[in-house]
């Protein structure tokens, strides 16, 4: 979707958009120099309408948030992307794994 | 749903607004179903507390709440999704990956961690740093907003959009505009601070001008429409009759514009200007004119 419909989907100003963009907190995809918005950016946005209107965080507080969340949701997509090749290996293998993780935390 | 919103925040009915937004946000920052990306039960539970809020956060809406008039059927939000529905999807060209959280993983003789930590930036490559420079713009300018071209050391001239309001100080981040990437990576972004070059009489004070306004004795005895410049350009202010130097007129909204489209507020201060040369009648009148010397405006001062 294009700037006007995004804005008018979130109800804010597209100068609040622009800002946002700025900070780096959403980066839409760009197409013919005219900005795009993907449905994984509305929900971004919404998260920071939620963070900003709703919750009271400041923009150093955004800044902050939406930088761990990148991360934990980084960290939690490779994590899944693990446990689903080791899926795929033989039981054998699995075992050997768990029994090393064991391991681990007992000592 | 048809529960109590007062229950679900867990406030009295008779609760303020604040104590009500306080509720929301305690609950707000444990059930948001993209900050709790593990707990299943968070997107049920944060859309019933959305809704109770959004009804009690509404006087007239809580009002026929209260009345009986209407229930929590009529609070319920819109559909939405949520971002953790798309950001913890397997997807390579997320443009939000954030390969951080494993930055100190890729020991060089480690080669399964590093890959961890190497595959946020878009293959095998890393960013390109990011640069900074100074800029300095004109005070009118920072307020209302421009556009600029800058020509950087190397590389293409960059626009840059200057928006409304800008503070001295402040950073612009053009994202991509720093040195170009290693490998596939992408290009570092160039970071740009902003000096305000100061104003010959308009001060800045957070969102609010000031300015001192010079005006004559006939005007500030008399009062009479006064033409006052202001950012975004000169207006008529009716000045009151007996207007003292030091006296303060607000100009609601003539200010900084802020980013939720409204904007501050300009704060003229008068002073009262004889004129140039001494003027006999003005100096006649004065002699003859006994209130002037029984006036103490120092009197506060014990003097």
């Amino acid at each position: 979707m294009d700037d006007r419909e995004f804005c008018l989907h979130l109800k804010i100003e597209v100068a609040e958009l622009d800002f946002w963009i700025e900070q780096g907190w959403l980066s839409p995809a760009s197409l013919k120099g005219q900005r795009r918005f993907r449905d994984i950016d509305l929900a971004r946005a919404t998260l920071i309408f939620d963070l900003t209107r709703r919750m009271g965080v400041n923009e150093a507080g955004i800044d902050i948030v939406m930088d761990l969340v990148d991360q934990l949701y980084g960290m939690r997509r490779t994590m899944r992307d693990l446990i689903s090749i080791i899926n795929q290996e033989d039981a054998a293998v699995q075992q050997r794994l768990l029994a090393a993780l064991d391991k681990l935390y007992d000592s | 749903m048809s529960q109590d919103p007062y229950e679900l925040l867990g406030v009295q009915r008779n609760a303020t607004q604040r104590e009500i937004q306080s509720a929301f946000r305690k609950a707000a920052k444990k059930l948001h179903p993209d900050l709790n990306p593990g707990d299943k039960e968070a997107e049920a539970k944060f859309k019933e507390i959305s809704a109770a809020y959004e009804l009690l956060s509404d006087e007239e809406k809580r009002h026929r709440f209260d009345r009986g008039e209407i229930d929590m059927t009529g609070a319920e939000q819109a559909s939405r999704s949520f971002y953790r529905d798309y950001a913890s999807a397997s997807s390579p060209g997320d443009p939000y990956h954030n390969a951080g959280g494993f930055a100190d993983f890729g020991d060089a003789d480690d080669i399964f961690a590093s890959f961890f930590s190497r595959r946020g930036s878009a293959g095998f490559g890393s960013a390109g740093r990011d640069r900074h420079f100074v800029m300095e713009i004109d005070f009118l300018d920072a307020i209302t907003g421009t556009t600029t071209q800058v020509k950087l050391p190397d590389g293409p001239p960059l626009d840059i959009r200057i928006p409304p309001g800008t503070r001295d100080g402040q950073t612009l981040r053009l994202r991509g505009k720093g040195s170009s990437g290693y490998g596939s990576g992408p290009a570092g972004d160039a970071l740009i601070d902003i000096k305000v070059r100061p104003h010959r009489f308009f001060i800045r004070d957070g969102d609010d001008i000031r300015l001192e306004l010079p005006v004559t004795l006939a005007e500030a005895v008399l009062g009479g429409k006064v033409r006052v410049p202001t950012p975004s350009g000169p207006v008529n202010v009716a000045l009151p009759p007996n207007s003292s130097s030091g006296k303060v007129l607000r100009l609601k909204g003539k200010g900084v514009p802020k980013r939720n489209g409204t904007a501050g507020d300009v704060y003229v201060t008068l002073k009262i200007v004889l004129p140039d040369q001494p003027d006999e009648q003005l100096t006649d009148f004065m002699r003859g004119w006994t209130p002037g010397s029984t006036q103490n405006p120092r009197r506060d001062m014990e003097v």
